[in-house]
């Protein structure tokens, strides 16, 4: 790449807005800054290009996705962007932010909201690769440490879920229920997906009561017995309060 | 209201003139020097830069950082004072 400082300032303009870096005009007290901005951001997007390979799936999948992109701008614009724009602009934005990988649209909307998205295998992959795991199977690894925080939840695409799990622990997968192996030592048996509530844990040991059930019966059955007692020894009123006086 | 300084009040409450750098919030003896040898000596000319990013917070926080080294905290209270500035006599 040719010195930012020989590049007309036409041609830094031009380099700002392929790299989506909001700017105003190239002068000389700007120039500094601008040529700066756009260093950091070359030297993020050759960061993200020499990345391990499945990185590489994620950007051939990025091509993929493009066409999903348009459909899928409402879904979108509910991140911190806070717009549909396509995610070619953002990146840059967000990798100037600090975001640990490159995947602009979906990453704030996971991060901050824990939403299940219809993209199973752009983030699947990433996300695995960063967990480093080596296999892309679902359900084999992030779920035994999440098992404990675990919420039910009936997502199918739950490999997106172990990277932000981490940070919020109630994000699950179905699938992960269904390894009852791992799971037996948990308190949660594997029909509780299923089943969508959380029938079963009342045969686990007070889980989750201060009070024990049948301590809450006995207080109940006496309250009904002290007012059954008060009901009964009340006077029962006069049938006929206007007798005459004899 | 937030909390802003004496010297962002006084700042924004009048036209700007001919005060030196050293009246923007956020500016002090130091940064104000180091501004003026980068040749922003009158606070409109660091005006000027702030129009010229378009008032921008976050370009114009990057450009205070590295011609003068503002920290966070000066970078804030110097866009601020700008800007309500702007907002009363631009």
């Amino acid at each position: 790449m040719a010195a930012l400082s020989n590049k007309s300032d036409q041609e830094i303009k031009d380099l700002l807005d392929e790299y989506g870096i909001k700017h105003g005009p190239v002068v000389d007290t700007t120039r500094p800054l601008y040529e700066k901005k756009l260093k950091e951001a070359m030297a993020k997007a050759k960061v993200t290009v020499t990345k391990p390979s499945p990185d590489r799936t994620f950007y051939r999948e990025d091509q993929e996705e493009v066409t999903y992109v348009t459909c899928q701008t409402p879904v979108r614009s509910e991140g911190p962007s806070g717009d549909g724009k396509p995610y070619m602009r953002s990146r840059p934005e967000y990798s100037e932010r600090d975001r640990v990988d490159d995947k602009p649209y979906s990453r704030p909307e996971y991060s901050e909201r824990n939403r299940v998205d219809d993209k199973p295998y752009s983030r699947s992959k990433l996300e695995y690769r960063e967990r480093d795991r080596v296999d892309d199977k679902p359900y084999s690894r992030s779920k035994p440490e999440y098992r404990e925080r675990d919420r039910v939840d009936d997502k199918l695409y739950s490999r997106s879920r172990p990277e932000y799990s981490s940070g919020r622990q109630y994000i699950d997968e179905p699938h992960v229920y269904n390894t009852p192996s791992s799971s037996s030592s948990y308190s949660k048996p594997t029909p509780v997906m299923k089943s969508g509530g959380v029938v079963k844990k009342e045969n686990t040991t007070s889980s989750g009561r201060l009070i024990p059930l049948w301590i809450q019966f006995l207080v109940f059955l006496i309250v009904a017995g002290f007012l059954y007692f008060i009901f009964t020894n009340m006077e029962s009123a006069e049938s006929s309060p206007f007798n005459k006086i004899q | 209201m937030s909390s802003t300084s004496q010297k962002h009040k006084e700042f924004v409450a009048e036209p700007m003139g001919e005060k030196p750098v050293n009246a923007l919030a956020g500016i002090g003896e130091v940064l104000g020097k180091r501004l003026e040898e980068k040749g922003f000596d009158k606070a409109y000319v660091v005006l000027g830069q702030f129009l010229v990013l378009k008032k921008d917070e976050e370009l114009f926080r990057d450009w205070l950082k590295d011609t003068c080294g503002a920290n966070v905290k000066q970078q804030g209270d110097c866009y601020g004072c700008l800007r309500e500035w702007c907002d009363s006599f631009l």
